[in-house]
């Protein structure tokens, strides 16, 4: 059978950790035509791999060996970004039911294949796999750019076609209309979406623009009504699990998440939910518990993650369990040599030996933990390193780094009550609130004196203001939001500045990504609109 | 363990085997051996969902499919196989249809399976729309059914030296699985110039 010669420039990545099925598979893409093929027996090998070069088609056994399967190991490549949209990913099964689990999209495998199979399925499935790729690249690429606008207006040109896309292109609008903060419209594509047929993915895109407008209720019903119909569709336990937890209802939302467990007992991802929640509900039985299961399963492979070991180390900690925390804390040490936060493990120690009667062990962790400053730091290792600090009888050093924190997160409450937590700890209740209350006061001060400058017209002066306060704060998203919004006035009111409108475009894609629901978001993409509709066809080059 | 248990990972390994079996006649050209090996296979595969659909525990997910790529990928697939020439038919096939695409190609893979056991010269795949239902046909040009089998819809398909009935009766439970607004999918058999095996889903 003659195959087409695209397939020659096609590289392929093969992953099984039985020798003969990867010599089986070997030799039936060698029948496509498929020369740059790379073969490997576990996932270290394949990250190798991976990292040297960019394949089109992955095709990845479903049982790895070595306490891995696919689908962990897919949710690692795509929460690491380790290939992009453009990358087809083959899950190769022994029998149908996987499927059964759904993650959220991102998550899912392109296809799945039952083996055996022979050379003709591969091919059939590649040209049909392959050619709904090259249909959806330009989407794809848009999307991977966060160009939300643009992606919106393609999909719409997919939809009115009507062929056999059709659905896909809808799944992908919709997921561009929440994510460029149109909840409105998202809320009325979504029901138009069901209209044609209740699929579970339009139930939850309806749900998440439902919570994105404040109706919390409506969403959370339709989420438990998604639940009852489909109860292997993951994304809505997270969904119902994380607003339960915003209303304060922690135990609900462990509870929901319990559930999801039940249904994907695998699911790293999950076990990593539910230990978060439990962390912000100071219910350490329970986050020693999920992440201990979570550190078993990645151990020894590519997959662990060194948050997981700190996080487990000062839970076993707080329970008094010190000696199983130090243990952690010693296998990280060598886990973790050159990869992982390793000043987050440091000041986890920090604490731990302090309260495993260790004050020389202590103070050397310290010590590792502060090397390298401590500007730029994320929210969980600054917090980690000001309570190791407060361990130590470094308060000013702590209380600097409560500042940074709270000046980058001034409106996350979650944040403010872990500062407040560390504080209360160690006495000084009365202290975190005035902390929290005049670094706050101090970033309001400067957000307004920008306000004013836009105001009186000095919209280059405000947005220079805003985009250096939102360097120094990335996490501070009223800042970032504000910088985006301005910087976007700055193009309306004065002309058209591609520098411009793409540093807004970065700012608004870092707000998204961090709060899609952020008052500002709506805003700006009304002002993008204006923007587009003011320079067309310029703006849309 | 329990004997569930047990025959879970049996299935798995025997098909591991045969996967391996397979490829290995694949390698030497011996497509005889790939299409009994496949087979083999597939029928375990049926043995696994049948066993998740007795515990109520097959769940399909139905999804947007278009349903003439699935007509063509399974031709294409036998075509590579036996001597029989295998036609298609998607010229009235709806653009879009909604379906679990893994469970629907066990199901039409297993009737094409039989055809080609019966079919004298040829067989027909087609996909169409029949009363706001999504239609899938196997036709092949062999005696048909046995009127045993064609009298109670195929439920009680009779344990043959060619199989267990175990394809039908699986065939049945995925149609009825698929529901839309109340609709139900389902399967017909029917004798016309040889068998005809229609399966239907709502749209």
């Amino acid at each position: 059978m003659a195959y087409p010669a695209s397939y020659s420039d096609k590289r392929l990545l093969i992953i099984d950790d039985m020798p003969d099925m990867r010599s089986t598979l070997r030799s039936q893409v060698a029948s496509l035509a498929i020369e740059k093929v790379g073969v490997a027996g576990n996932i270290r090998d394949a990250i190798e791999q991976l990292k040297k070069t960019r394949f089109d088609i992955i095709l990845c056994d479903y049982y790895l060996g070595g306490g891995t399967d696919g689908q962990q190991f897919l949710e690692f490549l795509r929460s690491t970004n380790m290939i992009s949209r453009a990358t087809l990913f083959i899950m190769v099964t022994a029998e149908t039911g996987y499927e059964g689990v759904i993650t959220a999209a991102e998550c899912l495998p392109d296809d799945y294949l039952i083996k055996p199979f022979t050379a003709d399925t591969l091919h059939s499935r590649f040209e049909r796999l392959l050619e709904k790729k090259a249909r959806l690249a330009a989407i794809d690429k848009l999307q991977d750019q966060g160009r939300w606008q643009e992606m919106i207006v393609a999909c719409d040109e997919i939809i009115a076609a009507k062929d056999k896309y059709l659905i896909d292109a809808m799944r992908i609008k919709g997921n561009a209309l929440v994510m460029s903060g149109q909840f409105e419209a998202a809320r009325d594509f979504y029901q138009q979406a069901l209209a044609l047929r209740p699929m579970p993915w339009a139930k939850l895109g309806l749900a998440r623009a439902l919570r994105s407008i404040g109706a919390g209720d409506e969403a959370k019903a339709l989420l438990a009504d998604i639940i009852a119909d489909s109860p292997s569709f993951l994304s809505a336990y997270d969904m119902l699990g994380r607003i339960h937890l915003e209303e304060g209802r922690s135990e609900e939302a462990l509870k929901v998440l319990d559930s999801a467990c039940n249904v994907s007992p695998n699911s790293l991802a999950r076990h990593r939910s539910i230990a978060g929640i439990a962390e912000d509900a100071a219910d350490f039985g329970r986050v020693e518990q999920a992440l201990s299961i979570v550190v078993r399963k990645t151990r020894n492979s590519p997959l662990r993650n060194s948050a997981d070991y700190a996080k487990l180390g000062n839970a076993l900690a707080e329970i008094g369990e010190t000696g199983k925390a130090v243990a952690v804390l010693e296998e990280a040490k060598t886990s973790f040599k050159e990869s992982g936060d390793v000043r987050l493990l440091a000041a986890v120690e920090a604490v731990t030996q302090q309260k495993a009667g260790n004050p020389a062990l202590a103070q050397q962790a310290l010590e590792r933990a502060l090397a390298g400053g401590t500007a730029a730091l994320p929210a969980a290792t600054a917090l980690a390193i000001a309570k190791a600090c407060l361990a130590n009888d470094r308060q000013d050093e702590a209380l600097a780094l409560f500042k940074d924190v709270i000046q980058n997160n001034p409106e996350a409450t979650a944040v403010h009550g872990r500062v407040s937590s560390i504080l209360k700890q160690h006495g000084s209740e009365e202290l975190s609130r005035q902390l929290i209350e005049s670094s706050i006061k101090e970033i309001i001060r400067l957000n307004n004196s920008a306000v004013e400058k836009a105001k009186a017209g000095e919209f280059a002066v405000a947005s220079q203001m805003l985009t250096a306060a939102a360097a120094r704060l990335p996490d501070n998203l009223q800042i970032v939001a504000n910088a985006a919004y301005c910087l976007l006035l700055d193009v309306f009111m004065n002309g058209l500045d591609a520098a411009k409108l793409r540093e807004a475009q970065l700012l608004q894609q870092a707000v998204v990504g961090k709060n899609s629901r952020h008052p500002k978001l709506a805003d700006i993409s009304d002002l993008m609109v204006k923007i587009q509709a003011k320079y067309r066809p310029a703006a849309s080059a | 363990m329990s004997f569930p248990e047990i025959a879970a990972l049996t299935i798995h390994d025997v098909k591991n085997r045969l996967a391996e079996l397979a490829g290995k006649a694949e390698r030497r050209g011996d497509k005889d051996t790939v299409r009994t090996a496949l087979e083999a296979a597939a029928t375990l595969t049926q043995l696994l969902a049948f066993y998740k659909s007795e515990n109520g525990i097959l769940t399909p997910n139905v999804d947007a499919h278009a349903p003439a790529d699935l007509v063509d990928e399974l031709a294409h697939e036998a075509g590579g196989m036996g001597g029989i020439a295998i036609e298609t038919d998607c010229g009235a096939a709806p653009t879009l249809a909604f379906y679990d695409e893994t469970l629907v190609r066990m199901v039409l893979a297993n009737a094409l399976q039989n055809a080609m056991r019966h079919a004298r010269s040829r067989i027909m795949i087609s996909v169409g729309e029949r009363s706001g239902q999504v239609e899938f046909c196997v036709r092949d040009d062999g005696p048909g059914y046995p009127a045993s089998v064609l009298a109670d819809g195929g439920y009680a398909a009779a344990v043959t030296r060619e199989g267990t009935g175990l394809g039908l009766r699986l065939a049945k439970r995925i149609a009825r699985l698929h529901e839309s607004a109340g609709v139900r999918g389902d399967v017909a058999l029917a004798n016309q110039d040889g068998a005809v095996f229609a399966l239907r889903l709502p749209r």
